[in-house]
């Protein structure tokens, strides 16, 4: 039993097949269709034969049969007389026609058979197979969405073979011992490419010197639980690739080597325990990602692209131009950390992606023929601190070029060679400081260029209001520029970030394109279909996720579902509680989203199209094996009348206390302390004029923070001049100095004099020191001396006058009070 | 004590201070043994009011320490020292406790910033014994009768401006009421000094209020984000605008950023109808409608959660953070900020938090080893007690630290 459904809408059809239509034809209206760009691989000879007599003849003809007639292409061997079928026959093309009916899936084109058997290794005629089989998906796709009303997406939901949640290996965190015997083989054998300290340097790094960055590259080419099928084993027992010569032989021997390989893998296999599922819980059948029904793939807009690139391949130097418009603008990755990524896509670190000037100028070509461009991105910026770095450039280096798109901080920045802007593409356009557009995260992002409007800049299919009066013409355009990735074509403008998808169209895309593109996404997405049949009383029922490989180290699981695939099975009312994501036989700790679902399946909520929503959030799960080799599964704490806790929280640990060594248990007064305490023991309010212009001023320099430690000479100089503050206000006051001294009047006292000086400086350490002696307080007998000799030995060495005296007595009352012993508690 | 050795006379009283009071500084900073009644009486008098006693205040406290057994004498000497109706305890509200406050209520944690709701709330909820659990969700604010003072508005701080420069003595001037009566809160969407128009202020203002969360759990849980870091809660409630792979490795949101937001954005959900007008300066409160600013950056993860209302629930409940205490008589969900108040006021971790906040104020150390451990953890139990008195645990804490 199949279903069918949208990518996005995921509306699920209540008949075994159905034809959903995409959004090609989105945005309304009478429209002029246009037709494909394409161009031929090789100059064929012409065609003398009958013409189409169908629309759809002509469009495969257009579309598919003068790409692939071609001696260098299909043509070489699926010629009249060739091999069987030959739908690149260039004697009739109506003939070619129906016999390439019987091997394409327009539907579904990348379900074709001409697009598998390509895809699978089948004489492509790149390096790279994936691309050969995403160039014949677009070719045929293009045929499709002139016979099918515009190619609409179908996606087909299919049952997966139903297998139960097995024991599973998983990775040690840290290389086991058993690798080493695995990375002998690879640095032998594989180094010479494999490596990052290699000349010729191929990714994946399995073959590093660092045991650390090998294992982590190698993980994916490992099954821990069938070595057999490892793709270090398959890709030498199979594919024959770069196979060497054993000892004590004379030639390479791949047999051999796939065995020695396979040893090695089994011995570490054996050497990790399997982690087991425990039997008693609730669980769904089991699957892994390439189990599920593929999702994604065929609403984006590309009528008009020129160039587009999905990094599909994984591995190499080369990211394929797929837009099937030749020449290929192929761009060579270089650089010292330039990789490839999960679920499709390069990231740049250091290093660029180009393609030649040749190439690149087919995109000067056939944009200067339209007068408009786009520049469309899914991108990823490593940092929103990086500037001047340049994402996707067609220049010449940091003077010239014909398009930019580049980063400053949170900006986008467009540049644009045109008859209103200067062979550098400056002025700039650039999203707004304020808006932040630019983020550290997955975005789309589109500048479009039509001369009668110009450059507009959309991010996350949304214009972001960022554009110029008017464009102008390209005629300028300089067809001898490179077209180049992550960095300017000199290597002085580099950007940080990985690159999902790139692709250059020769039209404005309207907002509706752009807005469609953006809701197509990006990377190929999966619907995986969880049967629960076993454990709810519904035929052929599932919690269907929608899964994609988010980055290189995990997967996005999207907005769960329930439904079943018998269009007449009514759910009834089921409970559904606790749901928890299973990983190779574990429950992984991070990412449980469903953890708190408390929900139920009801008829009333349920539609045999629909289903029924779960739940409206994703969450992202840790990547271990990736996506070839993890099995996944659901657990349900209570799922229909089956109820058992998948696992509890771990008990929580007390964390353990140290103790640390006592500090001094005194510290200074702070800062209003400190004027409070004056202003206590002088009597003088902190309100007097001359003290609160004097406290605002030192305010922040004296201490804030009772630590000695943190006590500097600046504390110490703001302390004196708040002190001297409030004794010249107590001074100058006469109540407040006859309320602190008494009678007789202070000022008039003899400081050449024992007595004169007791009479200014006993009232002084009575008020700081207390009359009682302190042990936590300075001797008041060497304070008082102290003080004494401060008077007759340096104040009033020469004789005191009551004038003198004035500023004797706010002197030592300065010291009195900005001293240690108001300081310190 | 050491000679200073300067030949020349200085002429102004300034010259003279500065070179002396540096000589002096030394001579007191030897530490004797500390164990006279008078000596405990004026650390005890230091430490609380920051100020030392007056000699009638320091007899009459230290005549109290010797009156009984130490302990308990010396608990009443603290609670003289801080006693509401003793003018000399005027510095316990105005300087003490304001700089205690202070750094609470701004992002920069600044003392130096201006008295505010904030702080004014806090020190009169002290003073009034006010039970200090309901500070995150009761109505309550405090204001001062001062003639000349500006009247409160919620719009400014020109009535807490005027009073700290005017050196009004919040002793006797505070005066409590409520914030629905003055600000225009509904009763219910008051929740202490959460609503406070300083703490709007400081992390209300723009970004996506979880800053509101964060410096709540800072300065009343004793806990910064990274110490209640748990990667095992559900993340379904975090929203769309944390990217789940952030500068495309999505390894840093499994380990880090996850450990935070799955514990924080359910809890400052309860925050959603709430935001600071930075033009109108005040709080805004848009009952049943979601801010803005809880649905930005929408595109960074779609599928992440989009916030429908101020339901909030406490993932921590479970998990290692179930350690910090919650009160087993709340449901650990609800709707807004005041009932999140009381569920973070009501947990073990809140007293424990603000006891030790006074043992760093008194003790001018953090607890170091099982006695002052062992000691916080008494107090705690006085606290809780004691119907949640701060300016108990004030007392009680400087009596432990008065010196032996």
């Amino acid at each position: 039993m199949m279903h069918i459904l949208t990518p996005r809408s995921a509306r699920f059809s209540g008949t075994a097949l159905l034809m959903v239509l995409g959004l090609a034809g989105c945005g309304g209206g009478a429209e002029t269709a246009q037709n494909p760009l394409t161009s031929a691989p090789t100059q064929p000879s012409s065609y003398t034969g009958p013409a189409p007599a169908t629309a759809d003849i002509q469009a495969f003809k257009i579309s598919v049969w003068d790409n692939v007639k071609a001696d260098n292409r299909c043509g070489s061997c699926h010629r009249l007389g060739g091999q069987t079928p030959d739908f690149a026959r260039m004697d009739d093309v109506n003939l070619a026609y129906q016999q390439a009916l019987g091997i394409v899936n327009l539907a579904s084109p990348a379900d074709s058979r001409m697009v598998t058997k390509v895809a699978s290794g089948h004489n492509c005629w790149l390096a790279d197979s994936a691309s050969c089989g995403a160039i014949l998906t677009r070719w045929i796709s293009d045929w499709a969405s002139v016979t099918q009303s515009g190619g609409g997406k179908t996606i087909q939901l299919t049952a997966p073979p139903l297998k139960d949640p097995g024991s599973s290996k998983s990775f040690p965190v840290t290389p086991p011992a058993q690798f080493t015997a695995i990375h002998n083989l690879l640095r032998a054998n594989c180094a010479g490419c494999h490596s990052s300290q290699s000349a010729t340097q191929q990714q994946p790094f399995f073959a590093s010197s660092d045991p650390a960055e090998a294992y982590a590259a190698a993980k994916v080419k490992i099954n821990l639980d069938n070595p057999a099928l490892s793709r270090f084993v398959v890709r030498l027992r199979s594919e024959f690739h770069n196979c060497w010569t054993p000892p004590a032989t004379s030639s390479p021997d791949c047999a051999t080597n796939a065995t020695v390989m396979q040893a090695a893998i089994q011995a570490m296999s054996d050497a990790i325990t399997p982690t087991q599922v425990d039997a008693t819980l609730f669980l769904s059948k089991a699957l892994s990602m390439y189990d599920g029904t593929v999702a994604s793939g065929g609403n984006r807009f590309d009528t008009n692209v020129i160039a587009l690139y999905e990094f599909k391949t994984g591995s190499g130097n080369i990211a394929y131009d797929t837009s099937g418009v030749e020449p290929a603008l192929n761009l060579t990755m270089s650089g010292a950390d330039t990789n490839w990524v999960g679920g499709w896509g390069i990231q740049i670190l250091s290093g660029k992606a180009q393609g030649s000037t040749a190439a690149s100028k087919k995109l000067r070509d056939l944009i200067v023929a339209t007068g408009e461009y786009s520049i469309e991105g899914w991108v990823v910026p490593a940092n929103v601190t990086q500037e001047q770095a340049h994402i996707i450039s067609y220049s010449g280096g940091t003077t010239a070029r014909n398009f930019t798109l580049g980063q400053t901080m949170y900006n986008y920045d467009a540049f644009g060679r045109s008859s209103a802007t200067n062979a550098n593409g400056s002025p700039a356009l650039s999203t707004a400081d304020a808006d932040e557009d630019l983020q550290a995260t997955l975005q789309h992002v589109v500048v479009t260029f039509n001369p009668v409007s110009g450059r507009r800049i959309y991010v996350n299919g949304v214009f972001t209001g960022d554009s110029e009066a008017s464009g102008g013409t390209l005629g300028a355009w300089d067809d001898t520029l490179a077209f180049v990735l992550g960095n300017e074509v000199s290597g002085n403008r580099q950007w940080q970030g990985t690159l999902r998808l790139v692709a250059i169209h020769n039209r404005a895309l309207t907002p509706a394109q752009v807005q469609q593109n953006f809701e197509a996404g990006v990377g190929q997405k999966y619907f995986l279909l969880f049967s629960v049949s076993h454990l709810v009383n519904v035929p052929q029922s599932y919690v269907i996720f929608e899964v994609s490989q988010y980055d290189s180290h995990a997967y996005l699981f999207n907005t769960p579902k329930f439904i079943s695939l018998d269009p007449a099975a009514r759910p009834g009312s089921i409970p559904i509680r606790g749901m928890r994501i299973g990983l190779n036989g574990t429950e992984p700790t991070v990412g449980q989203a469903y953890k708190n679902l408390d929900t139920a399946i009801t008829d009333s909520l349920y539609t045999a199209t629909a289903g029924q929503a779960i739940s409206n959030v994703g969450t992202i799960i840790g990547l271990e094996k990736g996506p070839q080799f993890d099995e996944f599964y659901l657990c349900f704490d209570l799922l229909g009348s089956h109820s058992k806790v998948c696992s509890n929280d771990a008990q929580p640990v007390i964390p353990a206390v140290a103790n640390v060594p006592r500090p001094s248990d005194i510290g200074v007064r702070t800062f209003e302390e400190i004027s409070a305490t004056m202003a206590g023991i002088t009597g003088v309010s902190p309100n007097v004029t001359s003290i609160r212009a004097t406290y605002a001023n030192v305010k922040q320099q004296l201490p804030n923070t009772e630590n000695f430690g943190g006590f500097l000479a600046a504390h110490q100089v703001g302390l004196a001049q708040l002190a001297i503050s409030y004794c010249s206000a107590l001074v100058d006051d006469d109540t407040k100095r006859g309320q602190f001294w008494g009678a007789p009047e202070v000022l008039n006292a003899d400081l050449s004099a024992q007595g004169g000086l007791d009479r200014l400086i006993n009232p002084l350490l009575d008020r700081t020191l207390g009359l009682t002696q302190l042990a936590s307080n300075p001797d008041r007998a060497t304070v008082k001396s102290e003080l004494e000799s401060l008077v007759s030995t340096r104040l009033c060495s020469s004789g005191c006058n009551p004038t003198r005296t004035r500023v004797v007595a706010k002197a030592v009352c300065a010291t009195a009070i900005g001293n240690a012993v108001t300081l310190v508690q | 004590m050491q000679r200073h050795t300067m030949t020349r006379a200085p002429r102004t009283s300034a010259g003279i201070a500065y070179a002396v009071i540096a000589g002096m500084l030394l001579s007191a900073l030897s530490p004797a043994a500390i164990a006279a009644p008078r000596d405990q009486a004026k650390r005890i008098h230091d430490r609380l009011v920051g100020i030392p006693p007056s000699e009638a205040t320091l007899t009459q406290m230290a005549a109290l320490i010797n009156s009984t057994n130490d302990t308990a004498g010396a608990l009443l000497a603290a609670n003289l020292a801080i006693d509401r109706n003793r003018i000399e305890s005027s510095p316990f509200y105005n300087v003490t406790l304001k700089n205690f406050v202070t750094p609470w209520t701004n992002r920069d944690q600044t003392v130096f910033a201006p008295l505010n709701d904030y702080t004014a709330t806090v020190i009169g909820m002290v003073r009034d014994e006010v039970p200090f659990n309901t500070v995150l969700s009761e109505d309550i604010l405090y204001t001062a009768s001062s003639g000349g003072a500006p009247a409160y508005s919620p719009a400014n701080n020109d009535h807490y401006q005027y009073l700290e420069d005017n050196h009004v003595d919040l002793r006797t001037a505070l005066q409590q009421t409520t914030q629905s009566s003055l600000s225009g809160l509904p009763p219910a969407a008051t929740a202490g000094v959460i609503t406070s128009r300083a703490a709007s202020q400081a992390f209300f203002v723009l970004g996506t209020n979880r800053a509101m969360f964060r410096f709540t759990m800072l300065n009343h849980m004793c806990r910064d984000l990274e110490q209640v870091h748990d990667t095992s809660r559900p993340p379904d409630r975090i929203r769309q605008d944390v990217t789940r792979s952030p500068g495309g490795d999505s390894r840093l949101f499994l380990n880090n950023c996850v450990g935070c937001h799955s514990g924080m954005d359910p809890m400052a959900q309860s925050f959603a109808y709430y935001n600071f007008d930075e033009t109108a300066g005040r709080l805004v409160y848009t009952q049943g409608q979601v801010q803005p600013k809880y649905l930005i950056n929408a595109d960074n993860f779609k599928t992440g959660y989009v916030t429908p209302d101020d339901h909030w629930d406490n993932y921590w409940r479970s998990g290692q953070n179930s350690l910090l205490g919650w009160s087993q008589s709340l449901p650990g969900k609800g709707q807004g900020a005041k009932s999140l108040g009381q569920e973070l006021g009501s947990s073990d971790t809140f007293a424990q938090c603000q006891v030790e906040k006074v043992f760093r104020n008194v003790c001018f150390r953090s607890p170091s080893d099982a006695a002052d451990r062992g000691e916080v953890q008494r107090i705690v139990g006085v606290f809780k007690s004691g119907n949640y008195s701060l300016k108990s645990v004030f007392a009680e804490t400087a009596v432990y630290c008065r010196g032996d």
